[in-house]
Order: structure tokens, then sequence, then C-alpha cells
């Protein structure tokens, strides 16, 4: 660990020797006054004697040989001082230094340097004094002072191969140059000769395995593009890897342009792949569409890269994608998932009390209470999410399974039915159909938002969403209304496209609607328009906020300020404009908006300053609900970065010991937007203790919150911590979210995620955290929204899933069974050799699911796969050269 | 239902539900001694990786920096934002609440087994087991079964804990005070000390060296060779360097009267030294317990084997240790086991030999540094003589001649007291054979 570092000091031989000095004197001293006079000499002389004694014969030797080296190296004579020199060159060099101490000639040449440094200063041009240049150069390394004596004569010197004097030497050299590149910067000198001395530098660190340093001393003289030369087939993996983790610590502009070098080093090595995921990190839609124009003819390839972005959802600009739209527009996706089913065979339907198991309490049957049909209702959805079929909803023999709810129950119980038939455009809309011609008003909303659920991250030529809700957008009936614009908004979720804009955004206008309608409004739009800072509709929102005045600081007001925040999702600078207008707006809304925009704009990035921002206004000491959303927007800022993450659980940690009641209520959430789908067991206790808090909203928090972080894992400490909540609340409002956290936990049977970042958790993707977002600052008002009136809301969360599964296809695209290892994913940034990138493996056959933390490699090399992180959909083509003693092809055999 | 009035109306609202429902207390979130592990996690530091010096590296560590400093900034500015009540007088009423209800004096009880959260059984060393309150002022993370508490005189309610469940023969095992001798008190030996550095220092200072080769470095070394050459000296000068945590015992210590008290022992040393890490122990004398299995009939060497199986479990077991070293001292490698000295447990073998020329004139000068010596001394005859001199023998001679000059009272020690002294240490290293018998 590094602070042990810092604590034990390095045994240094000059400091014992010096120790030794002073108890010799000390000695002596005491010896002189016992002793007489006569003596004295003697004793002083033997002590002298002995001091020189401590060196063994070999080193007073050599002490004596560099003496004379270093006294003949001012001889008038050039010959002979050249000749000292050559020999002191090879007396150093020939030194094999021990790693515990200075080498000896270094060692001995300390006291000589400054002699070495006048010499140099007297002599005149020619060879003898650069080649005592380099000499003194490598002798200021063990002076160690802070002169950048190194580089001073390094620069002097002959300009010899910098590789003679060893691996010690050019490090050192390197920290000296990025110093001095620095100095000179400041003060606006040329850096010519600096960067001569780097053009030598690199080229050695490549070829010695030191890539890390190459990449820090070209970061350092800003000077990265150079590292193309020096790339190829063995170390570009390791620089890109460095490279990579670098962005997410350096301020920018840098990182953007690191990614940019990687996004080049993996397109010059042909790895589009990976070149494509570093471009969607840096979300620049150009070199995407440029990445997908050079593979154009590599049709495996290509489907490749559109497994990929269908993954992130979006589309490359300008291309003609038409080859690969069936991936591009995840028109597939219902397929392989049910093939994943099918291979775990968890088809068959589960009902909610399959999951609840209440019949194990030993507490009596709970009577039917509406609230509870509506929370089997939602878990329902969420455990058969995605399969097709449910014992409730779309079963052959109508259960009538909705007649048990009442009014808004009806809407959100019939809208599930969207999620059970998830992704599913051909089978799922008939099955929703008979609900969409109800008489009963919430049946027929639900089954609205249902259609919107279904066609979530789906895009299809017939636009069956658009064409179906279109009509109901400007219905008579408030909530008819909601549900087709919240279904849109699902349905078209990151596609930011035009005409939707042009129908929904005079919908913000309509004075005679409340504030919910406005916020699903705007929420609908910021999905829609997901990070693509759209000025016209920024300007939309700021309007709509101004001339609501005070209804603008309504609960439900707060998604209006969620859409206008989703607008710049991750989008940094861009959202400047926005926070200054609105500055403009007074009260309670203004500041919500403001804290919103400013935390979406830095979603994942990581920036203290940000973080420092809100921590600042948590700390005002004063009693402001608007609290809690800044502790959430810690969060948002935050996850994604492992110390980050890391760093915010202490934060929370102070936050609810000093925290208002504000900050309580919102640190739950935050801790579930942490570390979605990922159960943290530090996590999972800390929302253990919270579920019991006394106060009501931190506890269905906290509840909700155990929900998401093991959404889709089925983990079963979670599982029995939410059935003993079950048992505890048993007559509470609790037992509601106690429910729907079930539900969440096993979110499709246990092979979903909601977590937003993929591709071994490099790439967030801006719809999921869209959807997340808007589940959570539901959740910030607990009470009027989620527990009430908008449990619809639940349903975001769709924007959020995906299957966690790794599924591997021939080039035909026809599912491939492999073996793949499966383990916990190692660190191996800077790390030396081909270190094992898993550990704790075991070995499954694909389809295979794939927990937050693990990664999977291929067992056997019968089969290449296309991309190098094996997660979502890889297309595998086989190996030319595979090894014939291969267990898989043995077993053909 | 109950719970939904706004917020204003908070405390009503609690009023209201309580004698409506008493739900059941939550589960005890105590009582395991492994929680203690769990709960610091959440404030330990993330790790850092690479541990290379890089950029990465730095950029890193920096960004923690950053959060730490805004945990600090944030904590100042709470407690500026806090209203200012006068704590100091409430709190010294609390504390003198306290003090009453703990009573005085206390009488010392073992936890047997918690109920609930709020009672527990307890037993005294005297009489017999209660059912008692677990007092709300109690820390009750520290609470786990086995653990030692402080109860009530009269009422025998858990008042306190005791920390501090190490072990004290543990305790006593720890060099607080650095011995004197440094590596500069060592005459010659400098491949052994600069194995030593390599095995033991270097790996705790600088990790990120073994990295970078990719290795995992030594976890111990194992020092042997004649008596008296150096070998607990050079453990001594590496106690001295380093500001580990440094455990000394010798190996005849881990040998307990009760069944199980020496495995136990060897298991609480090394969990001292895993909480202190970084540490280095140090056993002295290893072939004590480390000598080869045999089939032994007599249940106490049969313990002392299974104190050594122990010795084992914890050198390359299960559990992976990176910041404890340990260093092994014996004059009969040869009779130890060779399961206890095999390469993942001990992976350096350091042998001391017998000094050699320059040495043993290293040594002399080493321990005659400090003596008055008379002119006519010649140093030399006794560090060219043939004979097998070990350094503690040269220390010996060396003393011997001391006090060979102050029995006849002279302020000197001549050449004559050294050949006396030589000749005597070596009539007793002998065993009685006079010098020179078989030569």
């Amino acid at each position: 660990m590094p602070q042990k570092e810092v604590t034990i000091p390095v045994p240094a031989k000059g400091g014992s020797n010096k120790e030794e000095d002073k108890k010799d004197n000390k000695d002596t001293e005491e010896k002189n006054t016992t002793t007489n006079t006569t003596t004295k000499d003697n004793k002083k002389d033997k002590k002298k004697d002995k001091k020189e004694e401590t060196l063994s014969p070999e080193d007073e030797k050599l002490k004596n040989d560099l003496e004379l080296l270093v006294e003949r190296s001012r001889d008038e004579k050039e010959e002979i001082a050249l000749a000292a020199l050559e020999a002191l060159k090879t007396e150093i060099r020939s030194s094999t230094s021990s790693m515990t101490s200075v080498p000896k000639p270094l060692k001995f040449l300390r006291n000589h340097y400054s002699t070495l440094v006048d010499i140099y200063k007297n002599s005149k041009e020619g060879k003898a004094k650069t080649s005592l240049a380099d000499i003194l150069s490598v002798l200021a390394m063990a002076n160690g002072n802070d002169e950048r004596d190194t580089l001073k004569y390094k620069l002097l010197g002959s300009g010899e191969a910098i590789a003679s004097w060893g691996h010690e030497y050019v490090k050192h050299l390197a920290t000296e140059i990025g110093v001095e590149y620095d100095i000179k910067k400041e003060e606006n000198q040329s850096v010519e000769d600096l960067l001569k001395l780097v053009d030598e530098i690199v080229p050695f660190q490549m070829t010695h395995n030191a890539e890390p340093e190459a990449c820090d001393l070209l970061l350092e003289v800003e000077q990265l593009s150079k590292i193309f030369q020096y790339i190829d087939e063995n170390n570009y993996s390791r620089v890109c890897l460095y490279l990579f983790k670098c962005s997410y610590y350096v301020p920018g502009p840098d990182d953007i342009n690191i990614l940019k070098v990687c996004v080049e080093i993996y397109i010059k090595m042909k790895q589009y792949p990976d070149a494509l995921r570093v471009a969607m990190k840096i979300s620049d839609p150009e070199l995407i569409t440029e990445i997908f124009k050079l593979v154009e003819n590599n049709k495996s390839i290509l489907q490749q890269l559109g497994f990929l972005v269908a993954r992130q959802k979006i589309v490359p600009d300008n291309f003609n994608y038409d080859s690969i739209s069936d991936i591009i527009n995840n028109s597939k996706l219902s397929e392989y998932f049910m093939n994943l089913a099918t291979d775990l065979d968890i088809r068959e339907p589960k009902l909610p009390e399959e999951i609840f198991q209440s019949h194990l309490d030993s507490t009596s049957a709970i009577a039917d209470s509406a609230r509870m049909n509506l929370a089997s209702s939602f878990v329902n959805a969420f455990v058969n999410a995605g399969f097709g079929k449910d014992k409730l909803m779309t079963a052959e023999e109508d259960t009538k399974w909705w007649f048990k709810n009442r009014e808004l129950g009806i809407l959100s119980t019939v809208a599930s039915t969207g999620m059970v038939v998830l992704w599913d455009i051909d089978g799922g809309l008939t099955k929703i159909d008979k609900f969409l011609y109800s008489q009963e008003k919430h049946c027929s909303n639900g089954a609205l938002m249902a259609i919107g659920m279904l066609t979530s991250g789906i895009r299809s030529e017939m636009d069956p969403a658009l064409s179906l809700l279109a009509e109901h957008i400007n219905s008579s009936n408030t909530g008819t209304r909601i549900s087709a614009i919240f279904g849109l908004g699902l349905a078209y979720a990151g596609t930011q496209r035009q005409d939707l804009m042009s129908l929904l955004s005079p919908c913000l206008d309509d004075d005679k609607e409340k504030m919910e309608f406005i916020g699903i409004v705007g929420l609908a739009l910021g999905l829609i328009f997901i990070g693509s800072c759209d000025p016209e509709l920024s300007t939309l929102f700021v309007q709509t906020l101004i001339q609501r005045g005070t209804a603008a600081s309504e609960s439900h007001a707060r998604f209006l300020h969620l859409g206008l925040g989703l607008l710049y999702l991750g989008k940094q600078d861009a959202a400047e404009l926005a926070l200054e207008t609105l500055k403009a707006i007074e009260g309670k809304g203004g500041e919500y908006a403001r804290l919103t925009v400013e935390a979406c704009a830095y979603a994942g990035t990581g920036n203290v300053l940000k973080v420092q921002n809100m921590l600042h206004f948590c700390s005002d000491g004063q009693e402001n609900p608007h609290h809690g959303l800044a502790v959430l927007s810690i969060a948002l800022i935050a996850m994604g970065e492992e110390l980050g993450s890391d760093m915010c659980l202490r934060m929370f940690d102070h936050l609810l010991q000093k925290g208002n009641v504000h900050i309580k209520r919102a640190i739950p959430l935050a801790l579930g937007l942490l570390s979605p789908s990922n159960p943290r067991i530090a996590i999972m206790d800390i929302l253990s203790k919270l579920s019991h808090d006394n106060d009501p909203e931190v506890a269905q928090g906290a509840i909700l919150s155990l929900g998401l972080i093991g959404a889709g894992t089925n983990n079963a400490r979670i599982g029995g911590m939410l059935r003993a909540l079950a048992v505890f609340y048993g007559k509470d409002v609790h037992l509601f979210f106690v429910r729907i956290a079930q539900g969440l936990l096993h979110l499709g049977k246990g092979t979903m995620t909601i977590n937003p970042y993929h591709s071994d958790r490099t790439l967030m993707s801006p719809v999921a955290v869209g959807g997340l977002l808007a589940l959570l600052h539901a959740g910030l008002d607990i009470k009027n929204i989620l527990s009430t009136q908008s449990h619809y809301l639940f349903f975001s969360i769709v924007c959020s899933m995906y299957p966690r599964m790794l599924m591997t296809l021939d080039e035909d695209l026809k599912p491939l069974p492999v073996s793949v290892r499966v383990g916990q994913s190692v660190d191996i940034v800077g790390l030396a050799g081909k270190p094992k990138t898993i550990t704790g493996f075991q070995t499954h056959t694909t389809p295979v699911l794939l927990g937050y933390n693990e990664r999977a490699e291929l067992a056997t090399d019968d089969y290449i796969p296309l991309t190098n992180i094996l997660e979502g959909i890889v297309i595998l083509k086989p190996n030319p050269n595979a090894s014939v003693t291969s267990p898989l092809a043995s077993k053909k055999n | 239902m109950g719970n939904n009035q706004s917020q204003g109306q908070g405390d009503k609202g609690e009023k209201k539900d309580q004698p409506k429902y008493q739900p059941p207390p939550p589960p005890t979130q105590f009582g395991k001694k492994k929680k203690r592990r769990g709960a610091e996690t959440s404030t330990k530091l993330p790790v850092i990786t690479p541990h290379s010096k890089c950029k990465l590296k730095q950029l890193k560590l920096e960004r923690i920096k950053d959060y730490l400093l805004m945990e600090q900034e944030f904590l100042q500015n709470y407690d500026l934002n806090q209203p200012k009540v006068d704590e100091n007088s409430k709190e010294q009423a609390d504390e003198k609440i306290i003090e009453e209800l703990r009573g005085d004096p206390l009488t010392v009880g073992n936890l047997e087994e918690i109920i609930d959260d709020n009672h527990a059984i307890v037993s005294s060393t005297v009489g017999p087991e209660h059912y008692v309150r677990i007092m709300s002022f109690v820390d009750k993370s520290k609470l786990y079964l086995g653990a030692t508490v402080l109860l009530n005189n009269k009422t025998l309610s858990v008042v306190g804990v005791i920390d501090g469940e190490v072990d004290p023969m543990v305790n006593v095992m720890k060099v607080e005070k650095a011995p004197t001798e440094s590596y500069s008190d060592i005459g010659g030996l400098e491949a052994q000390v600069q194995e030593m550095k390599e095995a033991i220092e270097l790996p705790l200072t600088h990790p990120e060296l073994y990295e970078e080769i990719g290795i995992k470095p030594p976890k111990g070394v194992i020092l042997y060779g004649e008596p008296g050459t150096g070998k607990t000296l050079l453990a001594k000068a590496v106690a001295n360097q380093t500001s580990a945590t440094f455990l000394r015992v010798v190996g005849s210590e881990l040998i307990q009267k009760y069944l199980g008290d020496g495995p136990k022992l060897v298991r609480e040393l090394f969990r001292v030294a895993d909480e202190c890490a970084p540490s280095i122990v140090f056993i002295d004398e290893i072939d004590a317990v480390g000598t080869k299995r045999y089939d032994s009939q007599s249940g106490g060497e049969r313990e002392i084997q299974r104190t050594m199986l122990e010795l084992l479990n914890q050198l390359d077991g299960f559990d992976a240790r990176t910041d404890v070293k340990v260093i092994m001292a014996t004059n009969r490698i040869e009779t130890l086991d060779p399961a206890l000295i095999r390469p993942g447990r001990i992976d350096r073998k350091i042998e001391f030999p017998l000094p050699d020329i320059k040495t043993k004139r290293k040594i002399f000068e080493i321990h005659t540094a400090k003596m008055n010596l008379s002119e006519d001394v010649n140093l030399e005859e006794f560090v060219m003589s043939k004979d097998d001199l070990s350094g503690a023998d040269i220390k010996a001679i060396c003393t011997e001649s001391g006090l060979l000059a102050l029995r006849e009272r002279r302020m000197r020690v001549t050449h004559t007291d050294f050949k006396k002294a030589k000749e005597k240490v070596l009539y007793r290293k002998t065993a009685g054979a006079p010098e020179g018998l078989y030569m």
C-alpha cells in the first residue's frame, strides 16, 4: 500500500555511513577526555586508519583507481584525459548494481563530483569535454539534487546512445525532461533539444517493456501522437489499455485527445471493434461513421460493429447500414434473448407468489389488497420481462387479473404486459391488442404505455409505436395523453427523431394541463433527445419553466427539469449556456433545474470539482429539500469510475451521520445509482441498516435500492433480506416497495442487468442512465410520486434493461455454442508480461450469463472472436491455426 | 395508510402510529466477530493498481487525495454551519449519567450468547450464567460471542466491552524498543545482508520493483549455520533498521502446556502480524518445533508436530498475506521438516559460514574498537591462526582478555592477555580436549 511505503524509510547506504561517522567522532571525543594527551594523536591516527579499513581491499583499490582516473582526466594532454575518461566510463558501466544499494563506482565518485564539474568548466572544447559531460550526467543521477544536472550534461554531452547507461539512467532522464519541459514552456523557451532526446528515449522504452513510461513521457511533453511510430502488434494493447485508463483521471480536454490517439492506434492495428468502443466513449459521431466506412467490405466485422452500436442504442450517421439493419435496429434482440432463455431452461413463466415465497413465512396469509395486487403486477412484469409469456396478463385463458385492480392500478397492470413481451414487436402487439380497445379508460391507456415499452430500444421501419400512439397525444383525456407520451418517450429514447419533436413540443405549451402532464412531456422529450444538446428544445424547456412560475416547484415539475438535464447528459461544457440562462429563474424550481443540468452534464465523468460543488451545497447547514438532489448528483457524477465510487461510499458515510433528513432520504437512492445490478457487500450492509430506519421514506428508498443493486442477479443474500423485510413490514406501505424490490431482484428471472455500463464497464449507455434517473428522481419524492399516483414511473427502468449475456454466433449469425471461461476480472493495466485477465473462473458453454465484475474468455483456440471484449453478442470465426489437441477438437474425434 | 402525512406532521404521525402496531425489532446486526472486518472495509481507502511507479498511479492517488480533501472540507463546513449549542456541559452531564449507570466497581464477565438487541446471556468467572440487559451506550459493534464484558456490580447488565482480544502472549512478542545492533555491527556477511535486504526489507518498502519484473516477492528466509555466526545478530539489525512491526518468538515458546494452545498461539501470532502489517516475524531456534515428522506415541511430541502443521499453514496456507515476512533461524537445518522449508514457504535459505580471514579481522576490529589495547597487541596473529573461530568465539576472546586485564588491575589489554584468553576459549569449546591435540 502506498501509505505504508512512506512510513518505512529505506535503509540508505549514505545515511548509515553518516551515523557511523558520528559514532566514531563521539568515541574519539570520549577517549580524548579519558586518556592522556600523548596517546591522543595515536588514537586519532588509528581512528582514521580504521575508517579507511572498513572498506574491503577490492573496494579500496577501486576507490584509488577512480581517484587516479579523476586526477588524470584533468591532464593537459588530451589523449591522456580521454583515455582516463574512457576508463571511467567502462568502470561505471561494468559495475553491476545490487537492488539495495548505489553502485560502488558511483558511490565513490560522489565526493569527486564537484571536482569533475570544475574540470569540465575549465577544460577546452573537444572530445574530452563532451565525454566528460556524459560521465557527469550519469554521476548527477546519484548526486540527487534538484538541479536536473543529468539532463543538463546529457544535452551538453556527445549524444551517444542513451541505452548504454541502463534503465535507471533512462528513467531518471525521463523524469527530468518532464520537469524541464514544464519550466521551459512557462518561460516560452524552445524545447527542440528536449524533444530530440524524447525521440531517442521513447523507442528505447517501447522496445524494453516499459510502455507505461513511454506514454508518461510523451504525455508529459504533449507529444502523444508520436507513439504511432513505435506501435506494433505486441505492444498496442498494453499502450491503449494504459492510455485509456489514464484518460479517466486526466483533466479535459486532454482526456479526449488521449482517447483519440487510442482510436487511431486501434484503427492502425485493425482492431475496429476496440476503436469503435473508444469512439463511442468520446461519443463522436464522425469518428464512428469513419470506422464503419473502413470496414464496409468486411461483412463479419461490420456485423460485429453493428452489435456494438446496438448495445449502445445508437446508429452511425451518414452511413448506409442496410446490410446490417437487423442488427443495428435490435430487431433480433428478442430472438437472441429467447434463445438464451431456452438454453437456460427458464422459459416457463413464474408467478409473483413463487418469488415472494410467503408460504414459508409463519405469518398468516395477507388478504388481497389493491396495493398488493398492483405490486404483484409489477413483480410479474419484472420477473417475466422479455419472455413473452406470463400467467397473469398474457395467459391463454383470460384470468381477468386486471379487474382485481383499481383505477390507476389498472393502468400500471395493463402496461406491465408491455414489459412481458419486451422487444418482441411481431408477437407482442397482438397480445396488447385486446386491451387497446377496452371500454375502461385506464385499461386502454395502459395498453398505450405497453406499446411504448414493448418497442423500447427497437427500431423498426413500420414504427408501430408512433403510428399507434400519435393519434392519442391530443386526446381530450389527460390520462390518455400522459400514457401515450410516456410510451413514446420509452419507445424512442435516444433516437433523436425530429418528427417526434414537432409532435411533442407543442404539448409543453398547453396551459390547461397540470404539472404532471408537463413533467411527463419533458421527461419524454429528454429521453428521446438524450445527450443531443438541442438548443431549440433547451430554450423551449426554459421558457416553460419561466411561464409556469411557482408551479415549477411542484413535485412533478422535477421531470421537466430532468428532461432538460438529459438533453445535456454527459456533454460537460456544452451545458454552460443552459446553466447561465437557468440562473435567471428564481426560487426553488430554478435551483432544482440548475443542479440537475449540472449533474447530468458531468454524469459519469468523476469530475472532482463538480462533486465538490454539490458537497458545498449540502453543507450549507440549512434544511433544503434539494439537498437530496445534490446527494444523488454526487453519485451520478462519480459513478462508473471505481475510485470515485469507492470514495463516494466514504463520503456518504459522513453525510449519513451529519446530514439532515433530506440528505438521509437521498442516500439510499444514490447508493442504488452507484452500483445498479452490482450487489456489493458494503453497500448491501448500509442499505440493510437503512431499511429499518424510523423515517418511512428513508426505509422505503433503502428497500427500493436493495432491489436496484441486486436487479437481475437473483442474489440470495438480498433475497433473504427482502423476505425478512416482508415479514417485518407485513402491514405497512413499505411492503409495496419490498415486493417491487423482490421483483427487480429477479428481473428477467435473473438474466438482465440495469447497469448502464457495458463493454467491460467502460461505456456508459446514455439511455440506460436516463431510465435510471427518471426512476430515482421519482424516488426523491417517494411518498407523492411512486407510492401513490405515478407508480407507472417504475416502468422507466425498461430503458436500462438489457440481457447480461454472452452469446456467440458463427459468421452466418447462427448460434454457436463454444466453451468459455467466466471469472472475476482482474485489473491488468501496467502489469508486466501476459497476466491473467480473470481469476477464479469456471468453464461454461455459451450462451452464458455474466455478472457485473465478470469477464469471459474462450477456453479453446478453435475460434477467434472478432472483438476482444467478450460481452453481449460476439461473432466467432474459425481459427486456421487451432491446436489439434484442444479438448473440444479431441471430443469431436 | 398512516404514513402518508407530509413531512411537517412527522412527529404527530409517529405518536399516532405507536400504539397501533409494534413491529418486531429488526434483526441483530452484531454478534459475529467477522462483522468487524466488513464494517471497516467501507471506510478503507481503495487499493491502487498498478503498483509500479507511473503517471496513472500518481493520477489515481491525486484523485483519492482530492476526495479526502473534500471530505475534510465537508466536515469542517458542517461544524461551522451547525448552530452553536453548549455541548460541553451537556456532554459532561451525559457522562455523569453514564458513570452512574455503570456503577463502581465493575464485574468482569464473558458474553455467552446474544438474545436480541438489548439482552444477552453472560457468565462471570465464579458463578452461574445470567440473562441481562445490554445498556444502550455500549458499542454493539464491538460485541461478539466470547468477548470479555464489563458488568454492573448489582444488576449485572452489560455496561462495557474490554478491547484487545489479542493474546497477551503475542503482545509480549512485539519488539517495542528497537535493538541497538545495526548493520554496521556485523562484520563481513555482506552477501547475507544483501540477500536479507532483498528478501525482507525491499518487498515491504518497494513492492513495485517486484511487480515490474512480474514476480511475487519472497515470503520468508531461513538463516542457518554454525552456532555463533551471527544469525540472531542479523535479525536484530533488521529489527533495528525497519519501522515495520517486528515480532520475535523463540521456537520453544510455541510449545504450550495444553493441547491446542500451541497452534492457537501461532494463529494468534500471525493474525496480529497481519493486523499490524507490514510486519516481520522472527522465529529463533525453529528446530524446537520444526523437526521432521515421524510416528510418535507421545502426546507431547504429536502436539509439537501439530504446532508445526499450523505454522506450515500460516506460512503458505489458504489465505494469502502479502505484507508479512518471516525470518527463521536454526543451527540444524538438516533436521527440519522438508515441508517447512520448501520454496513458497521459505523462499531463501541463507547460510552463515564460519568467518574467513577477512571477516575474522573485521570482527576483531569491531569488538576491539572500544577496548583499551596496549601497543604490543598484534591481532593479525589471531586472525591468521588456523583455529575454527566463530563470531561468538572472537567476542568471547576479546571479553576474556579484558577480564584477564581487569584481574591484574591493568588499564590496557596486552597481547598475552589475548593469547591466554584464546586458549581458554578454545579449551572450553572443544570440551576439555586440549588445543592442538588432533593437529
